[in-house]
Formats: C-alpha cells, sequence, structure tokens
C-alpha cells in the first residue's frame, strides 16, 4: 500500500517535469514574437529589438528554461511581458477561479450523474428508464458553449434571473453563487450526461454480480440491497471516469469563462497567448498540466479506500 | 420499498436540486442588481442627483498595462487620455484642434516655434503641480517612447522654458500636424515621479482619478474634485473589458452594464434598434480596412493591374459581410473626419467586365495570390467577398488565415511575405505611410513623398488641406492598395445615459461629459 503510494509520487513528479520541458520548447517554437506583440503594430525594429533584450528573449531557450523552472516551483513565476507585473499573483487569482467553477461542474455534474445513472439502471427496459437514458444521450450531445449561450438566453436575457457573465470572489456570498450558478451548470450539464451513463452501467453490472442475488436471497429489497452492498462497488469506476473528467472540465472552463467573461486560467490563458506572453503561458499550462495530475492521483490513492480489493492487487 | 418508489425519492431529488439552482436566480430578480463583476459600481440611475451617479461601460480592446508609452494599440490611451490624462491641446467631438493644459498658443511664421500659454493652478493628482517644465520633461521624454508612434513628433527637437507658464515648442522642420499629435497620446503630461510605475498607476491633471485596474476585467475611475476645470458629470466610471461582443450585448440586455463603446456585434445592431430602453449610435472611426498589393508580385508591379482588382471588388458586399452594412465605403486611404477627406468610392465602381479588360490591356494572365488574412471576422468575410470577386476576373487567390497580432503582424508587416494583405489600420492621419517606402505596402512614389513635405511644412490650413487632397489623389490613381471601407464607431446606451463621444478620433475617449439623467 505504501510502497504503491510512493511510486505513484514518483510518476507524478516525473511526469511533472517532462511535461514542463515539453511545454517550454513547444511555446519555444511558436511563431509570433513578444517584443512586437507588445508595441504594436506600428513600431520600428530597433525598439522591437530593444525590448526582445530587455524582456531576454533573446537568449538561448535552454538558460531561459532552467531560469523559469527553478523560479516557478520556488514561487517566483517572473514577470508578464504584458501586464510588467508578477505571473505568480495572476495564475493564483485565476487559478482559484477556474477551481472554484470546475468544482462547481463538478457538483452540477454529479448531482445529474447519480440519480439520473441510478435510475436508468434500475428501471431499465422499462419507458422511464429509457427516457432517463435518452435525456443523458442527449445531454452528451450537446457542446458547452452552446449549453452556456442557450441558459444565457433563458436565464439571463429572457427571464432575468441571472447575470449573463462577470464573476464574484466567494466573498460575495449570494451575488457569488448567482455568479457561479450558470457557468457550473453549462459545465457540468455535458459531464453529468457523460457520467450518468458511465453510472448506469456500473449500475447495471453490478445488479447481475452474485452478491446482489445473494443480499436479496437474505430478504433485503432491492432498494436496499443496492445501497447496501451495490452503490459502493459501483462507485469504482464512477470515481475513475471523474477524475478523467475533471481534465474535460479543466479544459471546457476554457470555453465557458469565454462565454461567461469570467476571469479563470482560460481566458487568462488565450489573452497570453494573443500577447506572447510566454512567461504567462508556461506558468498556466503548468498549473493545468499539475492539476490534471494531481487528480489523477487523488484517484489513484482514493481508490484502494473505496475497494479493499484495490489494496492487494498491486 | 418497491423500486418504484424508490425512482419516485430520486427524481423528487433531482426536483430539489432544479429548485436550488433557481432560488438563486430568484433572490435576485431585479435586474438593475444583475451587474456584472462588482455589480457594486453599477449604475444606480434613480438614485440621487446625476452628479453623484456611477457609470459603468462595456468596452473591448483590454488594455495589457497601463503605460501606453511602451504599449501598443489604442486600449490603453482610449481609457485615460482626457479622463486621467491630459496634454497641452485636445481634439474636440469635431476634430479640431481646442487648449487644453494650454489656454493658448502662437506659432511662428516659418512654422517652427510653438509659444503655448499654460493654464496656471493645475496639480496632477498627487498634488505635483502643473508647469513649464512639466511640459520641457514629457515633451523631451518621448525618445523613451517605443510605442504608440513617437516618430509622428520626431520633429520636436527641444523645448524651452520661457517662464513657468509659457514654454516654446522647437521643432526641427515644420509639421503642420504637430498640434494634431499633441492632441493625441503623444502629447500627454506626466509628473516626473511618476514615470517608473507607468504600467500599474497613472497619475494626471484630467478630470477623473485613477482607481484601479484589474487586469483585463475592469477599471475604474472616480471624479477628480479638485479639478481645474469643468467637474466630470458623473461620480464615477468603470470600465468593463470584453473579448467577445455577444457577451458584451448580453450584459447590457441585462443591466450589467449602461453603455458599450466600440461595439462590433454587427448582427444584433437591429434588434438593438428595435429594443426601446437601448439606442444605438452610429458614428465613424479613424480606422481604414485596406487590401495592400504587394508590388513585389510581378502582376501586381503594374499599376493598371491593380487598379483593375480595385474594380473587380464588390465593395458594397464587403461591407454587407463585414459590418452588416453599418460604416462607409471608401476607395482612397482618408477618413470622413480627416479635413482632407475626399470621397473616392466611385473612383473604382464595381464593374467585372471593365476589371476584366484592365487585366487583359495590361497583359495579366493566369495571375495567382496570395491573401494574408488575420483572424479577425471582419477580414475573413472580407476576404471570402474578395477570393469571389477576383476569381470571376481570372484571378486565383488562395487565402492563408494568420494569427492576428502576433503571425499577421510578423509575415506581413515585418517580413513583407504577401501578394494580398488586408488590416483595419485604426491609427489616425494614416498618410505619412505613404510617404516611406519601407513600409510593408512598399509604395515608393517620388510624387506622393514631395506632396506629403510639402503639406506637412504648410503653414496654413488651406495650402495643408489642397495639398493633401491632391497628395491622396495621387495614392489613389497609384493604387498600391484597396481602400474597402471605415468601419463603423457603435455605441450602445441605455436610458437616461448621454454625453459619450460618437466618432472615434484615435485620441481619448472623453468621458467628462458624460450624465445620468432620470
Amino acid at each position: 500500500m505504501l510502497l504503491n503510494a510512493l511510486r505513484r509520487l514518483g510518476i507524478f513528479a516525473l511526469t511533472v517535469v517532462v511535461a514542463s520541458v515539453v511545454v517550454f520548447f513547444l511555446l519555444g517554437i511558436l511563431p509570433g514574437d513578444p517584443a512586437r506583440a507588445q508595441l504594436g503594430l506600428q513600431a520600428s525594429e530597433e525598439d522591437v529589438q530593444a525590448l526582445r533584450e530587455q524582456l531576454g528573449v533573446d537568449r538561448a531557450l535552454p538558460v531561459r528554461y532552467l531560469e523559469w523552472i527553478t523560479g516557478f516551483f520556488t514561487g517566483d513565476m517572473g514577470i508578464s511581458y504584458a501586464s510588467r507585473s508578477p505571473v505568480a499573483p495572476q495564475v493564483l487569482d485565476a487559478l482559484q477561479v477556474t477551481l472554484l467553477l470546475v468544482l462547481g461542474g463538478i457538483g452540477v455534474a454529479i448531482l445529474i450523474a447519480l440519480p439520473l445513472g441510478i435510475l436508468a439502471a434500475v428501471r431499465h427496459h422499462r419507458p422511464d428508464g429509457t427516457l432517463f437514458s435518452t435525456i443523458s444521450q442527449l445531454g452528451i450531445s450537446i457542446p458547452n458553449f452552446l449549453a452556456g449561450l442557450l441558459l444565457i438566453a433563458v436565464f439571463a436575457v429572457t427571464l432575468g434571473w441571472l447575470p449573463s457573465g462577470g464573476w464574484a470572489p466567494p466573498e460575495a456570498g449570494v451575488d457569488f453563487l448567482r455568479h457561479l450558478a450558470l457557468p457550473a451548470l453549462a459545465l457540468g450539464l455535458v459531464n453529468g450526461a457523460i457520467l450518468a451513463r458511465y453510472t448506469r452501467a456500473a449500475v447495471l453490472e453490478v445488479m447481475r454480480e452474485d452478491f446482489m442475488r445473494t443480499a436479496r436471497a437474505k430478504g433485503l429489497k432491492p432498494g436496499a440491497a443496492l445501497m447496501r452492498h451495490g452503490l459502493r462497488n459501483a462507485l469504482v469506476p464512477v470515481v475513475t471516469v471523474t477524475s478523467i473528467e475533471f481534465a474535460n472540465l479543466i479544459i471546457g472552463a476554457v470555453v465557458i469563462e469565454t462565454v461567461f467573461v469570467i476571469p479563470g486560467l482560460g481566458s487568462t490563458l488565450i489573452r497570453a497567448v494573443a500577447n506572447r506572453d510566454l512567461v504567462m503561458i508556461q506558468s498556466i499550462v503548468m498549473c493545468v498540466v499539475i492539476l490534471v495530475l494531481l487528480a489523477n492521483l487523488l484517484v489513484d490513492l482514493v481508490r484502494p479506500l473505496i475497494d479493499p480489493r484495490l489494496r492487494n492487487a498491486s | 420499498m418497491r423500486p418504484a418508489r424508490f425512482s419516485k425519492a430520486l427524481t423528487a431529488g433531482l426536483a430539489v436540486g432544479a429548485l436550488a439552482l433557481t432560488a438563486c436566480g430568484a433572490g435576485g430578480d431585479d435586474a438593475t442588481n444583475g451587474g456584472d463583476s462588482g455589480a457594486e459600481g453599477g449604475t444606480e440611475a434613480g438614485t440621487g442627483s446625476a452628479s453623484d451617479a456611477n457609470v459603468n461601460i462595456g468596452m473591448f480592446a483590454v488594455p495589457a498595462n497601463l503605460d501606453y508609452t511602451t504599449t501598443g494599440g489604442a486600449a490603453v490611451f482610449e481609457a485615460l487620455l482626457y479622463n486621467v490624462y491630459e496634454g497641452l491641446v485636445r481634439l474636440d467631438a469635431d476634430g479640431e484642434v481646442q487648449p487644453l493644459l494650454a489656454e493658448s498658443w502662437e506659432i511662428s511664421d516659418d512654422g517652427t516655434e510653438y509659444t503655448f500659454q499654460l493654464q496656471e493652478g493645475v496639480t496632477f493628482h498627487d498634488g505635483t503641480e502643473f508647469n513649464a517644465d512639466i511640459v520641457k520633461f514629457s515633451l523631451e521624454r518621448l525618445d523613451e517612447w517605443s510605442a504608440n508612434t513617437p516618430e509622428m513628433l520626431s520633429a520636436v527637437e527641444s523645448v524651452e522654458v520661457v517662464d513657468d507658464h509659457e514654454v516654446t515648442v522647437m521643432l526641427s522642420e515644420p509639421d503642420y500636424d504637430a498640434l494634431f499629435w499633441l492632441a493625441g497620446p503623444l502629447g500627454t503630461m506626466f509628473a516626473p515621479d511618476s514615470v517608473d510605475d507607468l504600467a500599474t498607476e497613472a497619475n494626471g491633471t484630467g478630470p477623473f482619478e485613477f482607481v484601479t485596474y484589474e487586469n483585463a476585467v475592469r477599471m475604474e475611475l472616480a471624479r477628480n474634485d479638485d479639478y481645474w476645470g469643468e467637474a466630470a458629470g458623473v461620480a464615477g466610471v468603470e470600465l468593463t473589458y470584453f473579448e467577445d461582443a455577444s457577451a458584451a450585448a448580453n450584459a447590457i440586455r441585462t443591466g450589467g452594464v449602461d453603455a458599450i463603446l466600440r461595439s462590433e456585434a454587427f448582427d444584433q445592431f437591429e434588434s438593438f434598434e428595435a429594443e426601446e430602453d437601448i439606442e444605438v449610435h452610429v458614428g465613424s472611426s479613424q480606422g481604414v480596412v485596406v487590401m495592400s498589393m504587394n508590388q513585389e508580385h510581378e502582376a501586381l508591379a503594374e499599376p493598371e493591374v491593380r487598379r483593375a482588382i480595385h474594380t473587380a471588388i464588390d465593395k458594397e458586399a464587403v461591407l454587407a459581410a463585414a459590418t452588416a452594412g453599418y460604416g462607409e465605403i471608401l476607395g482612397g486611404p482618408s477618413v470622413p473626419t480627416d479635413p482632407y477627406f475626399t470621397d473616392f468610392s466611385g473612383t473604382y465602381e464595381y464593374d467585372p467586365a471593365a476589371a476584366e479588360e484592365m487585366l487583359a490591356s495590361a497583359g495579366a494572365e493566369d495571375v495567382s495570390l496570395t491573401f494574408n488574412v488575420p483572424n479577425r471576422s471582419y477580414a475573413e468575410a472580407s476576404a471570402q467577398v474578395i477570393q469571389d470577386n477576383l476569381e470571376d476576373v481570372g484571378i486565383e487567390v488562395d487565402l492563408q488565415t494568420q494569427e492576428f497580432p502576433a503571425v499577421w503582424v510578423e509575415e506581413n508587416m515585418v517580413n513583407q511575405d504577401f501578394d494580398l494583405a488586408i488590416i483595419n489600420h485604426v491609427e489616425p492621419r494614416n498618410m505619412a505611410n505613404y510617404a516611406n517606402p519601407d513600409y510593408y505596402w512598399g509604395y515608393d512614389s517620388a510624387q506622393a513623398q514631395d506632396l506629403f513635405d510639402q503639406a506637412a511644412a504648410a503653414t496654413d490650413d488651406d495650402e495643408y488641406v489642397s495639398t493633401m487632397e491632391e497628395l491622396t489623389e495621387v495614392i489613389v490613381e497609384d493604387s498600391p492598395g484597396a481602400w474597402l471601407y471605415n468601419p463603423p464607431n457603435v455605441g450602445l446606451t441605455t436610458e437616461g445615459i448621454s454625453g459619450l463621444p460618437l466618432n472615434d478620433l484615435g485620441v481619448g475617449i472623453d468621458l467628462s461629459d458624460v450624465t445620468v439623467s432620470e
């Protein structure tokens, strides 16, 4: 168990290092000059060159890599080319926003997936079970930006219940929830639908297991048997898929943040790419990579806790 | 428990979840509270007198930071100039130069000495006194500018302090446009102690004080109660930055913002015009959407071929595709607010048959061109129309979409690697670039360069205007590019908001006259 956890941590660390090299050198060959992006269309070549030297982008890639990566892990991500202020606080602010949004999205997804998936499984081969499956199929086929636009059209523009965009920090309380509701819903709907299908499959599978028949034979009613013996077993694949969905949600958040004008990692990243603000792009991409890897690591560590059989598997 | 009841319990759970979500909305279905991030800054029309009101304005182009001396693009100075910062002179709504920190001025007969009488009793927001030394400091600092065309004031040689409130700006050669450029960002007066923090702070003499800028989200300005001139009409202004035209349009519909400037949601203006509580204001901009033709290409080196291409383009169709018909068709390089504007929209009127004849007479056969298009919707829409038009007259066009600005600027303006390239040139008085053979469109005409120098040396308005008119005619005749249209400057306001400038003159957006009624 401990050995397994250590092995996972080792893989995690190695992947982070490899990812940092890939991210840095891929961005190094991105066409477009950061200095010219700052100075605009009319700037003279001399001024552009002077700024290039000032920003240090004229130095060799390996030198810049080492400087950046040591800074990154000591909390000094450098100075943004565009805003001329330290990158770290900007990335951390945006990260907080995106994390809240993604957690909201996961919350919505789980709220949708568990009931819908379990119902679809329990009621399969019956009209309402088929209806729940159809609903989840429909949910999967709607891209989340479209869901966002539709939600804005209905709940913000037509009904006027919720703001059409923008963000309020958690300290704002109700205002925070009002700003979070639509984007979290847009983000969570599709993933909820996907997750519902996995939940349905997992529950169906569990219901066919021998131990379920034994539980029924002991006199437990189907619902009680499922609650007491079935769900825990069905949860293992669901938790795994949720962690994979977590990565999807972060990527989905990039789009949703643009639709809802939310100052998170996604909108910051898009702007940084347009400005060729390389230190900013590198730091954001690394944060996302680390987040996704952390989520996977967490699931690897949590799964044995849900299913004792996995503790001995490795 | 039978399965049916189990499923009912779950259905009920779903319903409760849905209710909980809508409950978040039920708490505030008052549309005026449905503000954007920082709803506190939104308009509170109806509460208190107009002068206590705040106004929340949606903007596009996001400032990367606050320093327009070293950061390109109009976004920064549009927000700060005339509001936080001021110069010696300003442009009024008609584009005329008017006094600002200089109450009057005199120009020597040879046009090389500008003597300004300065306003007295003016202080910067941090308390620094504005005087002749500040003028000298600010204008001599133009050497340190790297963005926003400092070369336009390269004629400024030195500044002599006559006394505390009088200065003489010495030019190395006469430059008729000097006052125009002094009225724009280049003429900004800076306090010497503030120039190290220009990227994050703004300390000026203007009617608003800079409060805060949350990067790419919002900027807040508050009325300067010690302003030397007439006080601003609103107590505070919040500029909310959008990157998506539809998001901004939704925000004004839901009360998230009170007004939108520089809107490009062209497909939505019609529906806005039908709405009672939103007004659409269509003014003109400094923009010239031009398709440059690279004379390094064998066929394009021939003026008759360039004129034929100009004639082959259906500019009405371009305008319809790019802006849903808002804006003015051009045909020449000047815009309607230029003092020397001439309407060339009929010069190369759309006539594919004539264009084919012109191509044949120039001996151009099997012409195939690459067309570099920035990934902006106006440009992509225009380019597709042009591609169709040119294929109709037998010219094959290969569209290359390039990321703007990073890739497009590098490929076209720096490397000059294009046959055709389209862009909206937003900088005002762009004519200087037709007198510069090194500029990316590579227009090298001795006649045009002479005329430009002659216009710059003019000391009276008539001489300047007539020379510039002559210059535009020469340029249009040579057609180094096809000037397609002047994009509209569209503002949207909700009820009770007035005083926003109609036209974009390439300077600051003066917000001091904005008022909120009711």
